[in-house]
């Protein structure tokens, strides 16, 4: 970790004092411990300020739509999930890159605070640190020992990236790093066998808990557009009324909006204040892509355009019925 | 007074009628059901049809307000797939519907409320046979509760 934070910050500094960036974003240290915020560098003396630990589990990748409005040229600390969301962007035409840098990090799967916390390991936390399949914490009572993978978080234990698959740079050789969720379909099959009124249950029961926040919509590298039709009333489209019928509507449509281009990177289910099986609807629209499209692929190749851009004619059709009636 | 319970009376009494939104594209299945009119094929009345430019105009927004706002039931009908008017319109309607269907589907709402299917304009038949077709599975499904909006009055 200290190796990796060395190499950031030589890298960033090297990088902005000989101009071949003028902004770099990365990992800066929060209020505690178990905190790491998105920083965004100009001056050399807050190069410092980067840090690389268990916790930088913030998708950087997004930034770059507003930070490139007023910087020529950036430099990013992309980890493997974060690197799908980049070239989501490049396809949506969101950015550019040729004004971008991109370090790539190979991560090795962040800590979530809430399942230590749900330990009782949070509160006096001093000290943590990874060492392969192992967690070393040293917290006010001493140091522990503990299995990595039981603190990870669920978007991590089922990540099939953890390496970036797309980089200027490289900062360290790649981790091998198996998911060990392989069968990651079985909870949307487990949603798929209920009935229809079991299934509308349990939704309307998901959706109801939603604020309305939006932080799903903001923290994904996919949903990028400069107006959404959740921030403009006026157009008549969206209510910010709190029914039941908004929140199916704002679930189905946000859902709807990123299909075939949800690079599947499970920050929306992460930042969920309410902790939204958003992960699942994202989810059953990649299987479907997958059984009747073939291969999803979304983050992975910039330059093949989305599943519902594009269309074969001898794509499956569903809903032909017989020609003509009775 | 009397009046309020006159009318409560026969809305009580008044069977199931389901409330169908068929968002038809202008080319072909508007001129199907044109067709249908004019050769006097039976239909249900109770087919409320929005004319669209193109079947790749429906906005999946518009079958989620159709529902929240009082269909039973939600049809979505253009040219057959090759014969659109803008050559390639209900080939990407096709991918998009498909798998809306299904994510609505997966949500709970009865596949049966949610119909598409491409009826050209010479279809007068097809366009009688699949509306009164999905009349009758959405009457038999009874009202629909799912997505409804609370503020909505019929
Ligand atoms: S919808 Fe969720 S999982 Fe998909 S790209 Fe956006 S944040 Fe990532
Ligand atoms: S983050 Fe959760 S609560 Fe906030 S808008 Fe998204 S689903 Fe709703
Ligand atoms: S014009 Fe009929 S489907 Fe496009």
């Amino acid at each position: 970790m200290e190796e990796m934070i060395s190499k950031m910050k030589k890298i960033a500094y090297e990088d902005l004092s000989t101009k071949k960036v003028d902004r770099v974003i990365g990992f800066g240290k929060g209020d505690f411990i178990y905190e790491a915020n998105p920083i965004f560098i100009s001056n050399l003396e807050e190069v410092d300020l980067l840090v690389w630990d268990l916790f930088c589990v913030n998708n950087l990748s997004k930034y770059l739509i507003n930070e490139l409005k007023n910087y020529q040229k950036i430099g990013i600390f992309l980890k493997g999930c974060d690197s799908l969301g980049f070239n989501q962007l490049v396809k949506d035409n969101k950015v550019d890159p040729d004004n971008v840098i991109v370090y790539g990090v190979p991560c090795e799967g962040m800590i979530d605070p809430n399942k230590l916390s749900k330990k009782n390991l949070l509160k006096d936390l001093r000290y943590l640190r990874r060492v392969d399949e192992k967690l070393i914490i040293v917290t006010k009572q001493g140091e522990k020992e503990l299995i990595a993978k039981d603190y990870e978080y669920d978007k991590c234990l089922k990540c099939k990236h953890p390496n970036p698959v797309v980089y200027s740079e490289l900062l360290e050789s790649n981790t091998l790093r198996n998911s060990i969720l392989t069968d990651d379909f079985e909870e949307v099959d487990r949603i798929e066998d209920m009935n229809s009124e079991e299934r509308y249950e349990y939704w309307s029961e998901q959706f109801s808990k939603c604020i309305r926040c939006y932080a799903c919509r903001n923290i994904c590298p996919v949903c990028s557009c400069d107006k959404c039709i959740f921030d403009n009333l006026d157009i008549g489209v969206s209510g910010k009324a709190k029914v039941d019928s908004e929140d199916q509507f704002f679930h189905i449509v946000r859902a709807y909006h990123v299909a075939g281009r949800c690079v599947d990177c499970g920050e929306c289910s992460r930042v969920c204040p309410e902790s939204i099986a958003i992960d699942k609807l994202n989810r059953k629209i990649i299987k479907d892509i997958t059984e009747i499209y073939g291969e999803y692929d979304a983050g992975l190749n910039p330059s093949k355009s989305s599943v519902l851009v594009n269309y074969k004619l001898e794509d499956f059709d569903p809903f032909e019925t017989s020609k003509g009636g009775k | 007074m009397l009046l309020e319970s006159k009318e409560n009376l026969t809305i009580d009494k008044e069977e199931f009628k389901p409330l169908i939104v068929a968002f038809c594209c202008n080319w072909c299945s508007y001129a199907g059901a044109d067709l249908a009119g004019t050769s006097r094929l039976n239909y249900p009345a109770n087919i409320r049809i929005i004319k669209v430019p193109c079947s790749c105009r429906v906005n999946p927004n518009f079958v989620l307000r159709a529902f929240q706002n009082g269909a039973d039931g939600v049809v979505i009908a253009g040219c057959h797939p090759g014969d659109c008017h803008y050559s390639t319109g209900n080939y990407f309607a096709r991918r998009r519907l498909t798998l809306f269907t299904s994510l609505l589907n997966y949500i709970g709402i009865e596949s049966e409320r949610l119909k598409v299917d491409w009826i050209s304009a010479a279809e007068a038949n097809k366009f009688a046979t699949v509306m009164n077709d999905v009349l009758e599975k959405v009457h038999k499904l009874g009202p629909n509760r799912k997505l409804r909006d609370v503020r909505w009055k019929r």
